[in-house]
């Protein structure tokens, strides 16, 4: 399952072009950069790894994936994981049309109440990203896959730590667009895994970003006559960044290469941990190596991190331990090392 | 820097398959006391067993006795070997150090005197690096060869030098002239243990047990044919020894059998926190080893992963730690080498043995540099 290439650089130099650090700081206060919304879709990246039948862009899970780690480099300040991998995945499944425009998924959260009586949608959904600018918004709904249109829809501005926009949508009887039967398999669990893929490739691509910046920040910085970089002290903390990036980044690769073939959900839940773990390590030592610097808002590193803090939280956060360690409770001391060595593929029900 | 990840082919998996077949009839349970990772007692049967079977100097020509498989199968044998904490000190070193270092640098007649015996487990070697004011600046090593009649005089001392009170040879770093850069001067010997002038002494590991060594060179006669490699390269060759090997399953798999035994004895009465440890600790198990995995697909591939691999070891290792600390906190008991549980026992030998697992084959913060250099 080797990634499009051709198509990680095309990403790559569009997201250079227009996630400039004014555009992300604009779409912070304003709630949405069409400029960067626009030139994504104009190549089709919000739709890689939704198939051409469905009316996606084609490619493999791995290659929407592989997007989402450029764009989590770039902090894109769009539904890019949204539109394609979340509610289109779930639109595509249903055999319904996926649409053209921003779209974005309800996660289904513990707090929500949504519930369909007589072709109506009744109730309030939390931290749905970018609910204000989507064109439609997907929510799986008594075992069935619901489209509506957010202008029939109440919606209260909220964002998550990173001033991504994560907002309440209260439906208050509202016709749905579309509706169809949720397949079998298609339902809030694997949406908690398929988020959960999401979110750690996103947070790949913003560790791997973070620590290049570290790296670069350090060997610039001068101090006591030589680059801060220079003192071992510092360069524990650039290691550790580095470490963390690249466990995460190779976890997230595998997850993705085994949701292309089937169960991926053992990596799934590794990849989406470990990202949580390095979330909370790695920013540590990245803020650290910089210094003060690292705490404004002129300088980049916020886009990462506070995006790092933030995407920790979705899809799971901290359940991921405990399930991940009941299922190897499950297995058996018999099964454990199949387990380590090969993921779903040995049995393990996660 | 980047991982790209690989996996096992169909004929890596045949492997595999075959290797856990054997073991499984070789290493009956209860027929062996498991150890844990490199430290796990030597068997002069089961490595010549493994001989046998052709998973020894696995990555060597057939011409010497190897098998001219890849390093990614060299993995699959020694991580079913590691994980089972089967005895495989009498053959390690050789296997997985010596005998490629011959074959890369050794003349032909080195390679036919020594890798066929490689090949087939018949000989342990020792890593003689180490000495009183040389650990982590291997550059200053001071025991020191004179040319001779025939071959050099070698005089000095190597010290934590592991098993060489059973080993027949050790690949002895010593300065071979006063060259102004002090890399220069250094060549490696092939030192055979049982020559006139060559002194073991025992040094008692903290629990008592033996393994670490003083090895003092008296005037020891080194015939000429025993320099491994070009005079004076010693430091490249020795370098390179080092480098590629480092993130092998040695480096993250030592406290496997605890937690396959912590599961064993509690699993049926497990609560959230130890749960949450063993979600922790086998999804970090399974990307280090990914990560491992792909830095020996590195290797095969003709890459010098020299950088990727102290990445490798640095993770690896902190993280055996890591599960030393977490689970002591879950279980109320005193660790004992002679409990009659198979847990209680794995666990004191982890906990007694854990410090060395960031030290050995490189300290941990000389690691650290070596990969910081390589970020920039």
């Amino acid at each position: 399952m080797t990634v499009d290439r051709l198509l990680l650089e095309t990403a790559d130099r569009a997201f250079t072009d227009t996630c400039t650090h004014a555009a992300i700081q604009a779409a912070e206060r304003d709630g949405w950069a069409p400029a960067i919304w626009d030139t994504a879709a104009g190549i089709g990246l919000p739709w890689i790894g939704v198939p051409d039948a469905a009316g996606g862009a084609g490619g493999t899970v791995s290659d929407g994936v592989a997007v989402l780690g450029v764009a989590g480099r770039h902090a894109a300040p769009i539904p890019l994981a949204e539109t394609g991998l979340l509610a289109g995945w779930l639109l595509a499944s249903a055999r319904l049309p996926i649409g053209s425009g921003p779209g974005t998924v309800v996660p289904g959260r513990a707090e929500d109440d949504l519930r369909l009586a007589g072709g109506r949608l009744h109730g309030t959904a939390h931290r749905v990203a970018w609910a204000r600018a989507a064109e439609r918004i997907v929510a799986l709904v008594d075992d069935k896959v619901v489209a509506v249109v957010p202008s029939a829809a109440r919606i209260e501005p909220v964002a998550n730590l990173a001033g991504e926009p994560r907002d309440t949508v209260v439906f208050d009887g509202v016709a749905v667009d579309e509706v169809a039967d949720a397949p079998p398999g298609i339902d809030g669990d694997a949406l908690l895994f398929r988020g959960a893929l999401t979110r750690a490739g996103l947070m790949a691509g913003a560790l791997l970003a973070m620590s290049e910046l570290t790296v670069e920040y350090t060997s610039e910085r001068r101090q006591f006559g030589q680059a801060v970089g220079r003192f071992q002290a510092v360069q524990v903390h650039l290691v550790r960044c580095a470490e963390e990036a690249a466990l995460v980044d190779l976890a997230v690769q595998v997850a993705a290469r085994e949701a292309d073939r089937g169960d991926a959900r053992f990596e799934i839940a590794s990849a989406k941990l470990l990202a949580d773990d390095a979330a909370r390590v790695a920013t540590r030592a990245a803020h650290q190596a910089h210094g003060a610097i690292g705490m404004t808002q002129e300088y980049a590193l916020h886009h990462l991190s506070r995006r790092l803090w933030a995407w920790r939280a979705e899809y799971g956060d901290r359940t991921w331990p405990e399930r991940l360690g009941r299922a190897v409770i499950d297995a058996g001391p018999d099964a454990l090392y199949r387990v380590i060595a090969e993921g779903s593929a040995s049995g393990i029900r996660t | 820097m980047r991982f790209v990840a690989t996996e096992l082919t169909d004929d890596e998996r045949a492997l595999q398959r075959e290797v856990r077949e054997f073991l499984d009839v070789e290493l009956a349970h209860g027929y062996y006391e498991p150890g844990l990772g490199m430290a796990s007692g030597a068997s002069k049967a089961l490595s010549r067993k493994l001989g046998e079977r052709g998973w020894l100097g696995m990555a060597l020509p057939r011409e010497y006795g190897g098998g001219e498989r890849s390093v990614v199968e060299r993995f699959v044998v020694v991580e079913e070997l590691l994980r089972r904490g089967a005895p495989l000190e009498h053959h390690w070193t050789a296997d997985r150090q010596s005998g490629p270092v011959i074959n890369r640098f050794g003349s032909e007649e080195l390679k036919r005197r020594f890798l066929p015996l490689v090949c087939r487990g018949e000989l342990t070697f020792s890593i003689g690096m180490s000495e009183p004011d040389a650990g982590s600046d291997l550059a200053s090593v001071s025991c020191r060869a004179v040319k001779v009649d025939g071959g050099y005089e070698l005089s000095g001392t190597k010290i934590w030098t592991s098993n060489a009170h059973l080993a027949d040879y050790a690949i002895v770093l010593c300065r071979t002239s006063d060259a102004e850069d002090r890399h220069a001067g250094l060549s490696q010997l092939i030192v055979d243990l049982h020559s006139p002038g060559v002194t073991v002494n025992p040094i008692p590991f903290l629990d008592g047990t033996e393994d670490f060594n003083e090895v003092v060179f008296e005037g020891v006669v080194v015939p000429a044919d025993l320099l491994l490699g070009a005079e004076g390269q010693g430091w490249a060759q020795n370098t390179s020894e080092l480098s590629f090997e480092r993130a092998g399953p040695e480096r993250w798999i030592s406290p496997y059998l605890v937690v396959e035994h912590f599961l064993r004895e509690y699993g049926d009465d497990l609560g959230p926190e130890a749960a949450r440890f063993l979600g922790d600790s086998v999804a970090r198990w399974w990307a280090i080893r990914q990560v491992s995995l792909t830095v020996a697909r590195m290797i095969d591939e003709g890459r010098s992963p020299s950088v990727e691999s102290a990445l490798g070891k640095d993770l690896g290792t902190q993280f055996e730690q890591e599960v030393m600390a977490r689970i002591q906190t879950l279980v109320d008991v005193e660790p004992s080498l002679v409990s009659s549980s198979a847990f209680q026992r794995l666990l004191a030998r982890a906990v007694l043995v854990a410090p060395s697992w960031t030290v050995r084959g490189g300290t941990n913060e000389i690691l650290r540099s070596v990969i910081a250099r390589g970020l920039r």
